[in-house]
């Protein structure tokens, strides 16, 4: 994947100058080790060194959603964490749902309900609920709510989303007997 | 971003406050959600970031009877919306820290941070307040104690000193029978800034606290209004009382997230709505 050139972002990541750190940690599965700028931010990590392109930026602030991943199990945004924060972490991004090449029942049921028009907020809802349903497979919708809260979608609506994470939920119980 | 960081990670808590005293410009990170964006629109200019994370003394989180609760600088708010045991004793902290920003961003952010940040509107200190909350802060001197009421000098500025910084915060355990709660106004239901925040307390003796948010140049425990009505004696009739009363005793500032005088009208509200919900009368 190095060959790949960039594909740029709304900022651009300025190298500090500073020494760089050495970061070890595990991406979709993959044990990584590469020298960091400590300046860096995450998602500008997993985007411009590891070219994962699937986490967006959209505000960079944390408010979006679109940079979400999970770190330790947890739901984050990206943007608003340091590379060198994540020194040991297990992290899952969008690339990560997909096993063999066979999307998830999660990204089917994104595409059986419409749940994207353009997409770029998209990876970041898979994961927010990814995260959810790893710790709740059953949750109401109430929770549905609170936890899709931190994302932003500007032109589905939120109506087929809703639908896709509740069908999901319905399916991996059911199919992976969660 | 104009900062140019060298990143350290310190594993106790002397190597980090001597870092923190001999380098300037240096900068405490937790969470990040505050600090993050601070760098990222250039309003601070860092030359030495460090990571709290790994110090021991700030990872603990606990509640010991007859103790309290002890919450260390690293622990996330959605660790306090989940604990059990906030939600029995301390209802009004489980409240305000449910309230905060967006599920994502309450998942990295500290409750320690909220408070350090020192935001007029922060929506933990008016929780924290109430319960008579104590930050425990590290510095070159060794550790002293600092009462959450005390700690806020202004807007964003707070009593810590260059070296200082906040280890935990922690509270006495609430009798039984303890009631608090609560409420907060917004421009709308999700992520947002509170335009007012209250949280009502009444203790096992029928003495009230009053802690408040966005009204003042910091979060403010309004302890003359706390007197009076307790003088008074709580009832319904007292607490229509110290809803016009309260009035005297905050100074909004009109922003973009609302005009002084609906701040003034809400403060109002939300005291009396919470009061009258902790002696089970509605509002």
């Amino acid at each position: 994947m190095d060959n790949v050139k960039d594909c740029s972002m709304v900022t651009e990541h300025i190298e500090s100058g500073k020494r760089k750190v050495t970061l070890s940690l595990t991406v979709n599965g993959r044990q990584i080790v590469r020298d960091v700028d400590p300046n860096m931010t995450l998602l500008h990590f997993l985007r411009d060194n590891l070219k994962l392109f699937g986490t967006k930026e959209a505000c960079g602030e944390g408010e979006c959603g679109a940079c979400t991943i999970i770190m330790n199990g947890q739901a984050v945004t990206s943007c608003i964490i340091l590379a060198v924060e994540a020194e040991g972490a297990e992290i899952t991004t969008v690339e990560g749902l997909a096993e063999d090449g066979k999307l998830s029942i999660l990204q089917e049921e994104f595409i059986s309900q419409d749940a994207l028009q353009c997409g770029f907020c998209t990876p970041g809802f898979l994961m927010s609920t990814r995260a959810l349903l790893d710790n709740n497979p059953n949750p109401t919708d109430a929770e549905i709510v609170e936890v899709l809260g931190g994302n932003l979608c500007r032109c589905t609506g939120y109506i087929p989303i809703m639908l896709a994470v509740r069908r999901a939920a319905e399916r991996e119980r059911k199919e992976l007997g969660r | 971003m104009i900062s140019r960081f060298t990143y350290f990670k310190p594993h106790n808590l002397n190597e980090a406050v001597q870092y923190l005293e001999k380098k300037e410009k240096s900068f405490v990170l937790a969470g990040g959600t505050d600090l993050m964006i601070l760098l990222r629109r250039n309003l601070i200019n860092a030359e030495h970031i460090v990571d709290i994370k790994a110090l021991p003394e700030t990872t603990a989180f606990e509640f010991i009877e007859g103790a309290g609760l002890t919450i260390g600088a690293s622990v996330v708010v959605n660790t306090v919306v989940d604990s059990e045991v906030v939600k029995a004793k301390y209802p009004a902290l489980n409240e305000a820290a449910a309230s905060l920003a967006s599920y994502q961003l309450r998942n990295r952010a500290t409750v320690v941070g909220n408070i350090c940040n020192a935001s007029p509107g922060a929506d933990l200190p008016p929780a924290l307040l109430v319960y008579d909350a104590v930050v425990n802060i590290a510095g070159p001197q060794g550790m002293r104690q600092v009462p959450l009421h005390e700690f806020f000098t202004g807007v964003k500025r707070t009593v810590l000193q260059r070296g200082e910084l906040v280890v935990s915060v922690q509270m006495p355990e609430p009798g039984e029978g303890d009631k608090s709660i609560y409420l907060r106004q917004a421009r709308l239901r999700g992520h947002d800034l509170a335009t007012v925040g209250v949280a009502s307390r009444i203790k096992p003796d029928g003495k009230v606290a009053i802690g408040i948010c966005a009204v003042a140049p910091t979060p403010k425990r309004l302890f003359a209004l706390e007197d009076m009505i307790n003088e008074r004696g709580l009832s319904q009739e007292t607490i229509e009382w110290a809803a016009e009363e309260i009035r005297e005793h905050i100074r909004p500032i009109t922003d973009v997230r609302s005009s002084a005088q609906y701040r003034l009208q809400m403060a109002s509200v939300l005291l009396k709505r919470g009061l009258l919900a902790l002696i089970g009368k509605e509002a």
